[in-house]
């Protein structure tokens, strides 16, 4: 068996159950899963299969009801609030498909929030911010709220913010859900390029096979919250 | 946690009407809690300082007392007869002593007896005894006679010093001296202004010659007009008085009659001679007091000196006055001590009331304006109080609200890195800077608001209580508004925590899809 540094994350017949115990719903039921430093895996699979459930636990988001659950090194379990809120901001960067901006603030005071939870000072997070809206192609968007910026606008924000803190695991949910074929194309290669820049792990979810072709080079299925294809 | 703080300004200023309007029921509470202290502070102070303008605070009025308690009459005089039920006997019983004590059968509690005012005047504390020992006699002067009003007055008081039309006053309590009214001399037949400055150093006769009014029978003469009879007159009358026993043989009554008037005579004790004589160097003049001053005077303040009367040290009109045996044997009716300082008046008030005699103070009649004043102001901070709680009520209803409006938000945050403190720290945080800004503005409304406030209060008292305010009754030290901004701080604050603990228990899951 690998050692658990190679993996970026582990789970353990990761479990998440919902209701009362005579009539449970499953969303994940033991899943079990090891995904290498730097893959690049993508999750596919029907509504209500369990993929967003998966990955809000992957990013600490959600507590899993039974199994085990270890991403960049931290054994999620065992981590408290604070921890796990600081593993959040740190750790991991999440895409979400509906962008998840906070609308009364500028795309730079977006971009800037993990690091300013993170701790980091206001000038060396205002210059990270910048850069990274420069790195998406939005240095002339910086004081812009998301109301006064288009659909792949608001999604490049939302993927700088994810990215400035260098996070070791991106995790993106639909990334593209909402963007038309040229703007998802171009939000998609931003990601890839950073995964590939800076070695981070990437998992993927999608409806769209052409898209996990395109950016991930590992395809995992699920069907009512089980894996299809176990490692 | 520094870096977090600048969120909630942001987020409110992006509500800037929500945020106004919750603040300004914050206003409103602070406004009346900071002008009712406000308020509190300038009346106490307003009240301390009229009161310290002159000595009324070590001022004890002190009276004889008549009265005895109804337990101190004898057993023997309040047997009750008849048949009736035992609550009823008590009544009667009760009754039937308090007639004895108005009878006067028994000795009064207390007398301003000249050894009760020795007593009063070695009490530990008491400056000086002042006792009321006016009286009517007469004066005689350039072969004329008056009857006169005889008053007593403190050396160098104010208020006769300020009348003053020619020479002046009393330097001690014991001068043989005297002060007359310009209207006395007047009917003495000093008319022309330039002659009353040569009343001064010439001497004055006075005359008491008191009526018999005691037990027995007797003589008294009660003229048609009301004026008190004359010296002439007193003086026949006491001759008719001692030979009216011998008299009575003569009257054309019948025998039984004659015997039962000549048995009261006997039984009576013999009249004692009321009659004395004291000569004074007039020392000073003084007119009536004029209308202004009549409107300016405070209770305590004696005008000095009523028309036609004539004014003395007050020792030497005590030694008048106790001259008379039965004045000496009832006492005065009123007497004022002065005690050294204001914190022993208590004290010395218990010495008083010890020695059987009632006493008012105006450091009582302070205290219970103070008092008064103290649940005045208790009802306006309850209503400031209430006022408050009802903004906290309604910061914590619009901050419920924009908790629930911001479940994305906080969801978005928490996804980000926000832990559950930060969130609770950015609404807390809202709620303080609620308070900070409504206390300020509170206190600064308030501080305005005192200058018209301040001239309606003013006018109202010159008006009502003929009394001109030199210093404001609103007052703003500076522990007034940090009392006032922190109190809101407070409110405003606790009025947070339940939304703000809300939000920091969301679920960023459920929260990431609200809508």
């Amino acid at each position: 068996m690998s050692s658990t540094t190679e993996f970026a994350i582990r789970t353990t017949s990761l479990t998440k159950r919902y209701g009362a115990t005579a009539a449970p719903v499953y969303a994940l039921r033991e899943v079990t899963l090891d995904v290498e430093r730097g893959q690049r895996v993508a999750l596919l699979g029907k509504s209500g299969s369990g993929k967003s459930t998966l990955l809000n636990m992957i990013g600490g988001l959600d507590r899993p009801t039974a199994g085990g659950l270890t991403v960049a090194g931290r054994d999620l379990e065992h981590l408290s609030g604070r921890e796990l809120a600081s593993f959040r901001s740190r750790s991991v960067g999440m895409i979400f498909q509906s962008f998840n901006l906070v609308l009364s603030r500028t795309a730079l005071e977006n971009v800037e929030l993990p690091m300013v939870f993170a701790g980091l000072p206001p000038r060396e997070r205002r210059g990270e911010a910048r850069r990274a809206l420069e790195a998406v192609g939005l240095a002339a968007r910086l004081d812009h709220r998301p109301a006064q910026l288009s659909g792949g606008e608001n999604q490049r924000v939302a993927v700088a913010r994810a990215l400035v803190n260098r996070p070791e695991v991106v995790l993106a949910d639909e990334p593209t859900g909402n963007l038309d074929s040229a703007t998802a194309h171009e939000v998609a290669a931003l990601i890839l390029n950073h995964v590939r820049d800076h070695g981070a792990t990437l998992v993927l979810v999608t409806h769209d096979e052409e898209l996990a072709g395109q950016c991930t080079e590992r395809v995992v299925r699920l069907k009512d919250g089980r894996l299809m294809d176990p490692d | 946690m520094t870096d977090v703080l600048g969120l909630p300004v942001v987020a409110m200023w992006q509500q800037k009407s929500r945020t106004a309007l919750t603040t300004l029921g914050v206003v409103f509470g602070s406004f009346v809690l900071a002008a009712s202290l406000s308020i509190h502070q300038g009346v106490q102070e307003t009240i301390e300082r009229e009161a310290h303008r002159s000595d009324v605070l070590r001022r004890i009025n002190v009276q004889s007392n008549w009265s005895r308690p109804a337990s101190t009459v004898p057993a023997k005089n309040v047997v009750v007869e008849g048949k009736m039920s035992e609550a009823r006997r008590t009544r009667i019983r009760r009754a039937l002593a308090n007639y004895q004590n108005s009878l006067g059968g028994d000795k009064p509690a207390a007398l301003l007896t000249p050894e009760t005012l020795r007593k009063l005047a070695q009490l530990k504390h008491v400056e000086s005894v002042e006792p009321d020992v006016s009286q009517n006699g007469f004066v005689v002067f350039d072969g004329r006679d008056l009857p006169i009003h005889i008053e007593s007055a403190r050396p160098r008081d104010v208020a006769y010093a300020k009348r003053l039309v020619a020479g002046g006053f009393f330097e001690g309590p014991a001068e043989q001296a005297a002060v007359v009214h310009e209207f006395l001399l007047y009917r003495l037949g000093v008319i022309d202004e330039d002659a009353v400055e040569s009343v001064l150093g010439r001497t004055i006769r006075i005359e008491i010659r008191r009526a018999q009014y005691g037990p027995g029978v007797r003589v008294y003469l009660i003229k048609p007009d009301g004026t008190v009879p004359s010296l002439e007159e007193t003086g026949a009358l006491a001759k008719i008085n001692a030979r009216l026993p011998a008299l009575l043989e003569k009257l054309d009554l019948p025998a039984e009659e004659i015997e039962l008037l000549r048995r009261a005579a006997e039984d009576a004790p013999p009249p004692a001679a009321e009659e004395y004589e004291l000569e004074l160097a007039i020392v000073g003049v003084i007119r009536a007091a004029s209308e202004f001053e009549e409107k300016e005077r405070r209770w305590w303040e004696s005008l000095g000196g009523s028309d036609g009367s004539i004014v003395l040290p007050y020792q030497t009109a005590a030694d008048l006055f106790f001259r008379t045996p039965s004045q000496r044997e009832r006492g005065a009716s009123s007497a004022v001590l002065f005690v050294n300082r204001e914190e022993n008046v208590e004290q010395v008030f218990k010495q008083v009331t010890d020695l059987g005699l009632s006493g008012q103070s105006a450091l009582e009649i302070i205290k219970r304006e103070r008092l008064m004043w103290l649940l005045v102001f208790g009802g306006m901070t309850c209503i400031a109080a209430v006022a408050l709680m009802v903004a906290a009520l309604g910061i914590a209803n619009t901050m419920l609200m924009s908790v629930l409006e911001r479940t994305r938000e906080i969801g978005v945050m928490k996804a980000v890195g926000a832990a559950d403190a930060h969130v609770l720290t950015i609404f807390l945080v809202e709620g303080v800077l609620i308070g900070l800004a409504g206390g300020a503005l509170g206190v600064l409304l308030a501080w305005v608001a005192s200058f018209p406030g301040d001239a309606w209060v003013r006018s109202m008292v010159s008006r009502d209580m003929k009394i001109e305010l030199r210093e404001t009754v609103f007052l703003f030290p500076p522990w007034l508004a940090l009392t006032v901004v922190l109190f809101s701080v407070v409110v405003t604050t606790l009025a947070t925590v339940y939304p703000a603990r809300r939000a920091a228990k969301t679920d960023p899951v459920a929260a990431l899809r609200h809508e």
